[in-house]
């Protein structure tokens, strides 16, 4: 241990030139010196190897690591860049945002916002007397569709020039979706020409935008036009889904 | 399964398992604690902006200093595995941070075995080379690898080179006083251990 000790300390420190001599003299005379010496730095050198066998080892394992995806560009390209990444991704579910959010209506919707806000109740006329067209829209603003159904049909059947009951009964048909039968009636109305103000092909366009089968877009478009053209009922309407095509 | 394609991915409580066998299941659980947490190298290069092989050499320390840790049960798991591992890992980083700051790096570490033989007069340096080339290095190895972990770790950084106050730093000794006893004390057990076989 003494030994060793000295050694350690020659090693570890700055040694003067008459150590140094000591040292070596000490080495040519002192047989078991000289091999605890020997000793001394064969351990400091195979421990060493080890060492470094044991990290050549693992170097190969971050080899392999970095080969099986781990990449260190990779991952440093994508921090290197990351603050661009998440701008990007901001910006994108800003457009997302607004495209989902703030989309301009579609002239469908606009149809449906149309049937929302009038045809929700329609206009009853006050009296002592009900008549069967107002009972039938009574029933309607109750929200009894079904009963306001068969009372403007039982109307439109026994009075084929109550344009109101065709009318009536064409608006129940598109709120119980039964477009192609809400078309039909539409298509009678529009045939009144003699009233002062016909929404037939105004209600014709939006039960037309409303079924959204192929061809109904163009043919509604048309139909807008034409209430354009012509200055016929529902021409603000007209014109504000004219502007959305 | 072949050592070198084994997942990075394993769970604590085999690699840990593994590290308390011994020979090959040892070896196996020392690989599978490096390829879990290399990670932890990119992340030192981002986070110091160390080059990728100070980062990589930190990180091997790290896990050749945690192994004898682990097999002597120091490693008491209060934490999880990675946390531990990270509080080494992260200490070896500021260390390097301080030295490069202070460019103080090699500074301490300790003289090479090259540098001891072209110090030495060519009579004794050959008389030292003679011995040293009859000595049994298979039994020395073997007789490493019979002294425990923690000489063995202790002489694994000195033969490194670095320097007692590094080791007590690196394998928490109280001082680098500590670090030189025990050191020359594993020395002497290694020598006493070699000698029985030798004689």
């Amino acid at each position: 241990m003494d030994n060793l000790d000295y050694m350690d300390s020659y090693f570890n420190s700055e040694a003067s030139l008459a150590k140094k001599v000591e040292f070596e003299k000490k080495i040519a005379e002192d047989p078991a010196f000289a091999e605890e010496l020997a000793f001394y730095l064969s351990v400091k050198q195979l421990a060493r190897e080890q060492s470094e066998e044991k990290k050549k080892r693992f170097k190969e394992l971050y080899e392999q690591y970095k080969q099986e995806g781990h990449s260190t560009r990779q991952i440093t390209l994508v921090r290197k860049f990351w603050p661009y990444l998440a701008a990007a991704a901001i910006i994108a579910g800003i457009f997302f945002g607004m495209h989902v959010f703030f989309k301009p209506a579609s002239p469908q919707q606009l149809a449906d916002k149309y049937v929302q806000e009038h045809f929700q109740t329609l206009g009853v006329t006050m009296g002592d007397k009900e008549d069967s067209l107002q009972a039938g829209l009574r029933w309607y603003n109750e929200g009894r569709l079904n009963e306001a159904l068969v009372q403007f049909e039982s109307i439109a059947n026994r009075d084929a020039s109550s344009f109101e009951a065709k009318k009536y009964l064409g608006i129940v048909y598109l709120r119980l979706e039964q477009y192609d039968k809400a078309i039909s009636c539409f298509l009678q109305l529009e045939k009144y020409t003699q009233l002062y103000a016909n929404p037939g092909k105004l209600y014709l366009a939006l039960t037309l935008l409303k079924r959204n089968q192929p061809g109904d877009k163009q043919q509604a478009k048309d139909l807008l036009q034409q209430v354009l053209q012509f200055d016929l009922e529902g021409k603000e309407t007209a014109k504000q889904l004219l502007n959305k095509w | 399964m072949p050592l070198h394609t084994i997942p990075p991915q394993t769970a604590d409580e085999e690699i840990l398992n593994n590290l308390l066998q011994e020979g090959i299941d040892r070896k196996r659980g020392e690989e599978q604690l490096f390829s879990k947490y290399a990670y932890f190298i990119q992340q030192a290069m981002h986070k110091y902006s160390f080059q990728e092989e100070d980062a990589f050499t930190i990180y091997a320390d790290t896990i050749i200093s945690a192994i004898p840790k682990i097999v002597d049960g120091s490693f008491q798991r209060r934490s999880s595995l990675k946390t531990w591992l990270y509080q080494i890992f992260h200490n070896k980083c500021v260390d390097l941070v301080r030295k490069n700051a202070t460019n103080k790096r090699s500074v301490n570490r300790t003289t090479s075995i090259s540098d001891i033989f072209l110090n030495l007069a060519d009579s004794a340096r050959s008389v030292v080379q003679e011995m040293m080339d009859r000595t049994d290095r298979d039994l020395i190895k073997q007789r490493l690898n019979e002294i425990g972990e923690n000489c063995r770790q202790i002489l694994s950084q000195w033969a490194e080179g670095f320097s007692d106050k590094e080791i007590a730093a690196t394998l928490e000794y109280k001082t680098a006083d500590v670090v030189k006893t025990s050191r020359l004390r594993c020395l002497d057990k290694l020598r006493q251990l070699y000698k029985v076989n030798t004689k």
